[in-house]
């Protein structure tokens, strides 16, 4: 129809036209970037050196061995502060004073009952900084076996070569065989799909609402619904909008393939060295994901796309678009917070229902796809039920949208709307 | 067939929430006519035509157009529409907004664009084309809206009060224009509560007051039947007057006394020369005695009186 393919072109052309379009497409990758990758880190950051002091009741040589350890690690300067164990007290209680005044950061106290029981104690200021907690194990373990060892008369340099680290590497393996991926690319696979997916529906289910209740506002709609019917003015704006969010996901997927195509060329021209950037792996994303992807993309946001029109049809004020919204954003952000736990076991019991609920399934298969191999007959019928309900709820959205498009006043509420949606 | 009717309305009614906006109306626009659709505010016009046009279904009644019940929508390429409430795109660029509205009509891209160039220049907003729609003042903006009522060449052209917030000027372009359209053979229904304007350029019209028809007809029969006699009079000062006026009561239905003049409507029967014996009788000085056709403001003040003219404020969706 050629009235629907004009209003596809202006909702398309005036929405790429727009600075709105630019600043988002530019900003997006960075915000996805900032959400992905900063919190890490800020978490991995050296920071400063802490100062702690090892207080030690009489272990001997072990704590020189511990506190070599652990000034080894680069995170930790040492000072070693030998105690006799009566003063033990005194002395705690002069160094939770000093971690107080910030003079130290914390302070480990070890005795020879540590190498018993393996029992230690630290006490300080940064104890929630994991990675700092995580060394200090991790040296305090390797002293205590060394000393063990030792003690039982183990060869030192023995010791030393039972003590060399290990290095788990995890690699996916799907039906298609070995991918090369690790477990943490996968992960963050999962956790970028879930995540674009929400923020793209999201914000274009918006736009559509927003196109709506333009429409509504500037009493447009009434020139338009006298020359288009509402359905087609409806199917217009829909596939306009949504055609914007499959360019703009174009327009990013294409500039993401570029960079880690070229990354060798990028990340030297920012001087990091060749040894560094082959480190970096990067998922595989075949086309069997591309397809699952945008075949959800498409389920989703019609189906989020219909509720958003209802929600845009059935106020008259910003005002009330803004709480008529919540519903329809709530079930989206259950469906993100589900994602998460999907992406630790993509084929448990939670993450298998909730990929079959329509509501949900847009955004938790393609995650479950992304991390882990979904059998057919799971994928064929949740894209079933999902087809199925998109028909159902654009139908209803339609006949409630084209009632509420020339109704002003007081907000209806579902009952009404109901009621619009069973009018002839 | 007898003259052929463009629109044909039947015994419609409306009713919103225990309000009745529309009841029991009938009207008939004859092709080629310029038809007004006078009412006070509260009337029932818009509603009615909203109805005409599709976008509100009427409770009772059929609605014709050209000849058949597919409603306003599936003519909609045959007409067009000016709504009372104004809108376009604020953020839209002028041009690529007509472009779109012929579009939406049927038209194509091509020849929207050529018929839009040719009504900007037309209205000397042919500069303003690449411009958003919300730089245009309101004027510029009510000229852009009628502009887009008109890209696709409409057989029936239905403008719900085109005249309201139009400064003098553009309002004398505007009966301009629907005056030429209606040489060239459009049908133009609009609908004011101006009747000065309504005078000068309806040749049909229809005055509805709470809902119903009070009249209806050409203007000249409406006039012949139902301005009644009308005689204007004027005195040599107030005083004269004021004396004139009281001895001549009781043949006057109805005066718009102005003190030194006043235009009366004549009981029915009354013929204006008992009226000018009378005046000549009571010794006050005339300066002017003449048997006039009513003005249309008057045969609505007659018909409509002051009951309907009650400001209940036009009828919006509820």
């Amino acid at each position: 129809m050629s009235k629907v393919w004009a209003v596809i072109r202006r909702e398309f052309v005036e929405r790429v036209r727009s600075k709105w379009f630019l600043v988002s497409t530019v900003l997006g990758p960075l915000f996805m970037l900032a959400v992905t990758i900063l919190p890490g880190a800020l978490m991995s950051r050296s920071g400063r050196v802490n100062q702690i002091v090892l207080m030690d009741e009489g272990s001997g040589d072990f704590s020189e061995r511990l506190k070599t350890q652990l000034v080894s690690s680069g995170r930790f300067q040492v000072q070693l502060f030998p105690t006799e164990a009566g003063r033990a007290q005194t002395v705690r209680d002069s160094l939770t004073d000093a971690v107080r005044t910030e003079e130290i950061d914390g302070f480990l106290s070890v005795s020879p009952a540590t190498l018993e029981t393996g029992v230690a104690e630290y006490q300080g200021r940064n104890v929630s900084s994991l990675r700092d907690m995580a060394l200090l194990e991790g040296a305090l373990r390797r002293s205590v076996i060394t000393e063990r060892l030792m003690r039982r008369g183990v060869d030192p340099g023995m010791v030393q070569e039972a003590q060399r680290g290990i290095d788990l590497r995890t690699l996916r393996i799907t039906k298609r065989g070995a991918t090369g991926e690790s477990g943490m690319t996968t992960f963050f696979l999962g956790y970028g799909v879930g995540i674009i997916l929400y923020m793209i529906i999201l914000i274009y289910g918006i736009n559509v609402m927003r196109s709506v209740l333009e429409e509504k506002q500037t009493r447009i709609i009434e020139v338009l619904v006298s020359s288009l019917r509402p359905f087609q003015l409806m199917l217009g704006k829909v596939i306009g909008v949504g055609g914007v969010g499959l360019f703009q996901f174009a327009i990013w997927t294409g500039t993401g393939y570029l960079v880690v195509h070229f990354r060798a060329q990028i990340l030297g021209a920012l001087h990091v060295s060749a040894a560094q950037i082959s480190q970096l792996t990067f998922p595989t994303i075949g086309a069997y994901l591309i397809a699952v992807v945008g075949a959800y993309f498409l389920l989703g946001y019609l189906l989020y796309a219909a509720l958003f029109a209802v929600v845009g049809a059935s106020v008259t004020a910003d005002s009330e678009a803004q709480q008529a919204q919540q519903p329809v954003m709530m079930l989206l952000v259950f469906s993100l917070i589900v994602s998460f736990a999907a992406l630790n076991e993509p084929a448990g019991q939670l993450a298998v229902v909730t990929s079959m609920i329509p509501f949900s399934s847009p955004i938790i298969m393609p995650v479950r796809v992304a991390t882990s191999d979904v059998p057919t007959a799971q994928l064929a019928l949740s894209l079933g039920i999902s087809a199925a309900t998109v028909l159902l709820v654009v139908w209803l959205s339609a006949r409630v949208y084209r009632i509420g498009i020339l109704m002003y006043g007081k907000r209806p509420n579902v009952k009404e709307l109901w009621r619009w949606a069973r009018q002839s | 067939m007898s003259e052929p009717n463009v629109v044909a309305v039947s015994g419609i009614a409306k009713r919103f929430a225990g309000h009745v906006a529309v009841a029991d109306l009938s009207l008939r626009v004859p092709k080629g006519a310029v038809y007004g659709l006078l009412g006070p505010n509260g009337a029932g016009k818009t509603t009615t035509i909203r109805m005409i046009m599709n976008i509100t279904m009427p409770d009772e009644g059929t609605i014709e157009l050209f000849g058949d019940r597919m409603g306003g929508r599936h003519h909609s390429a045959r007409i067009g529409y000016l709504p009372e409430e104004r809108g376009l795109y604020r953020k839209m660029r002028v041009r690529d907004m007509l472009v779109f509205l012929a579009e939406a009509k049927g038209v194509t891209r091509a020849r929207g664009a050529a018929k839009a160039d040719e009504w900007l220049s037309r209205l000397d907003l042919a500069e303003w084309g690449g411009r958003k729609v919300e730089e245009l003042s309101k004027g510029m903006q009510q000229k852009v809206q009628f502009i887009g009522t008109m890209l696709h060449e409409p057989e029936l052209l239905i403008l719900d009060e085109p005249f309201a917030g139009l400064d003098p000027i553009n309002q004398q372009v505007l009966k301009d224009i629907i005056v030429h359209l209606s040489r060239s053979g459009t049908t133009i229904i609009f609908s004011t509560h101006q009747m000065d304007v309504a005078e000068k350029i309806c040749d049909h019209v229809c005055i509805i007051a709470a809902g119903t028809k009070v009249l209806d007809g050409a203007l000249t029969e409406v006039k012949r039947v139902h301005g009644g006699t009308h005689v204007a009079v004027a005195f040599e000062d107030a005083a004269a007057g004021a004396s004139a006026m009281a001895a001549v009561r009781d043949l006057v239905a109805t005066a718009d006394d102005s003190g030194v003049s006043a235009e009366l409507t004549l009981k029915s029967g009354v013929e204006p020369q008992q009226l000018l014996e009378l005046l000549v009788g009571s010794g006050a000085r005339l300066r002017r005695f003449e048997h006039v056709e009513p003005s249309l403001n008057r045969i609505f003040l007659d018909k409509v009186g002051a009951a309907a003219a009650e400001p209940s404020g036009e009828v919006a969706h509820e």
